[in-house]
């Protein structure tokens, strides 16, 4: 063991150049990678405080409600139930889900309680200032006309929301950005799959004669291709570190440091959890990525 | 220890076959001259003990091993029999004679106990005592020499094979070498040594196989040199 260290020691010094440049294109390949899987995170956690992006969001009456169906306060069971049916016997509708006064004064928490104004706010606010909601699920996402119009006019309705026409450009950009990231990170990774392909074909050309000898004298394949694993997960683990600390700042100084206040308002935000579990998938895949042309290129420029 | 049953190899491309037929045997503890011209087959022969390539037909077994059935990851298991000795020495510049030989030791996984044990040993055996600790190049070529069979003997291997270890060295150089291989080869280890050296073949006395062409031409017990160019 104290050999093989040795000889990885003598190894990563002897290709230093080579090996800090496989380290800058990996870790710059996984950074991207990571931020478009935090990019999707932040896709799935707006897609679960809206609900899906394609459904109609149909609020009842609260005691404050502004519009003409609201004259009586509170929607009332009857006019629940009215609505409910109504919404069953329309062609148009797929399905249906309640959220209650409750369910929605939970979300505008975890919303609100981003940034200072919104924690002011939330002391003036209960359950009941928080409507009753419906969010319907329709069999043709393009035709909500039919239903909007049926179910706006009706009483005990506050509003009706089509989720599409609200939140179709912020789902627009987190979907471009997730592309663009991944897609950069693709072709960075192409690049780093090269560079380690190479690095090991000129390793292997340097230390030709110790492989020789090694072969010669029955060294097993493994202990021959031992070193160059290890220099390749070496590499991998300091890239997955270098592109995990850049998740790092990106949180703390992007995430908690503007998004969260500046925009707090818009959608809940990824967390350090989201964060944390993006890190794991991206130094998992660092792993992948030296260790499979390693072994696939040990095996062909060492003939073991 | 080995036998050629019937054997001929010929490498991809090539008419003429490399090996033609050969059938030989050869018993454990002998000492054997393999001579001929240069492309006769003699490194072909050798590389077909080493397993480092196949024959196209026939077989070869060593140490008990039938060589065409050997699966690749038995093949390292092989080699720890056999050691190797080289006309250029391949000896590792940045490696000191001690970590030269040590080496050899060190990628087969034997314990630092062992290692500790066999180096100085087996460096004794070869007369490098006290030079453990001096670079290849601070030694002659014949000192080089040594230390390139202590690290091929220093597993204790069954089989040694020498290809042509005096190529590099003078007369003188090359009897002391010969006295080593000798000496080996008393201890039981069957010796195979490909030479283009008639004075030494002569004075040894030893079996002499004769390759010409790929095919065997003589087969001599206490055989003599022979061979013109």
């Amino acid at each position: 063991m104290r050999a093989i260290l040795s000889e990885l020691r003598a190894s990563l010094s002897r290709n230093t150049s080579m090996t800090i440049s496989l380290v800058v294109t990996m870790s710059v390949s996984l950074m991207l990678a990571s931020l478009g899987l935090l990019i999707q995170a932040q896709a799935d956690r707006t897609e679960r405080y809206f609900g899906d992006r394609l459904q109609l969001q149909v609020n009842l009456c609260t005691k404050n409600s502004p519009a003409a169906t609201c004259v009586g306060g509170v929607a009332t069971d009857e006019q629940k139930q009215a609505v409910q049916d109504a919404l069953r016997s329309n062609p148009e509708v797929k399905s249906f889900s309640v959220r209650s006064p409750q369910d929605n004064f939970e979300q505008a928490r975890a919303l609100l309680g981003q940034t200072d104004t919104g924690r002011k706010q939330l002391e003036t606010l209960g359950p009941d200032s928080f409507p009753e909601s419906y969010f319907v699920t329709l069999n043709d996402p393009q035709d909500f006309d039919g239903v909007v119009s049926q179910v706006s006019g009706m009483d005990g309705v506050g509003n009706v929301n089509s989720l599409r026409e609200l939140l179709g450009p912020l789902f627009e950009m987190l979907d471009k950005l997730q592309w663009a990231s991944l897609g950069t990170a693709l072709l960075l990774i192409v690049a780093a799959i090269l560079q380690v392909s190479n690095t090991i074909r000129m390793t292997a050309f340097a230390r030709r004669r110790e492989i020789g000898i090694m072969r010669l004298v029955g060294a097993s394949s493994w202990h021959i291709q031992l070193p160059f694993v290890l220099e390749s997960l070496v590499a991998a683990l300091v890239s997955a570190a270098l592109a995990a600390s850049g998740l790092a700042a990106f949180m703390h100084f992007v995430v908690y440091g503007y998004l969260r206040d500046t925009l707090g308002t818009i959608t809940t935000w990824v967390r350090w959890q989201d964060a944390f579990v993006v890190m794991g998938w991206t130094t998992a895949l660092s792993i992948v990525l030296a260790l499979i042309p390693t072994l696939v290129m040990t095996r062909k420029y060492l003939n073991v | 220890m080995i036998r050629f049953d019937k054997v001929s190899k010929t490498y991809p491309g090539q008419k003429r076959a490399a090996l033609d037929e050969i059938d030989l045997e050869v018993t454990k503890g002998e000492f054997v001259f393999l001579v001929g011209a240069s492309g006769s087959g003699k490194s072909t022969f050798l590389r077909l003990i080493l397993r480092e390539t196949r024959p196209s037909t026939g077989n070869v077994y060593v140490a008990g091993k039938e060589i065409n059935k050997l699966s690749s990851w038995k093949v390292p298991k092989l080699r720890r029999e056999i050691g190797t000795v080289f006309q250029d020495f391949r000896l590792l510049p940045n490696k000191s004679v001690t970590e030269n030989v040590a080496f050899a030791l060190q990628v087969i996984g034997k314990s630092r106990q062992e290692i500790d044990q066999l180096v100085p040993e087996t460096l004794e055996m070869v007369g490098l005592e006290g030079k453990g600790h001096r670079m290849p190049e601070e030694l002659s070529g014949g000192e080089q020499q040594r230390v390139a069979i202590a690290r091929a003997f220093v597993n204790r291997p069954k089989i040694l094979i020498a290809d042509e270890p005096t190529g590099n060295l003078d007369p003188t150089t090359s009897v002391g070498i010969m006295k080593l291989l000798d000496r080996i080869n008393r201890t039981d280890t069957t010796v195979i040594m490909a030479t283009h050296d008639s004075s030494i073949v002569d004075q040894m006395r030893k079996r002499v196989i004769e390759l010409n062409e790929g095919r065997l031409v003589r087969d001599e017990a206490r055989g003599i040199y022979g061979y013109q160019n």
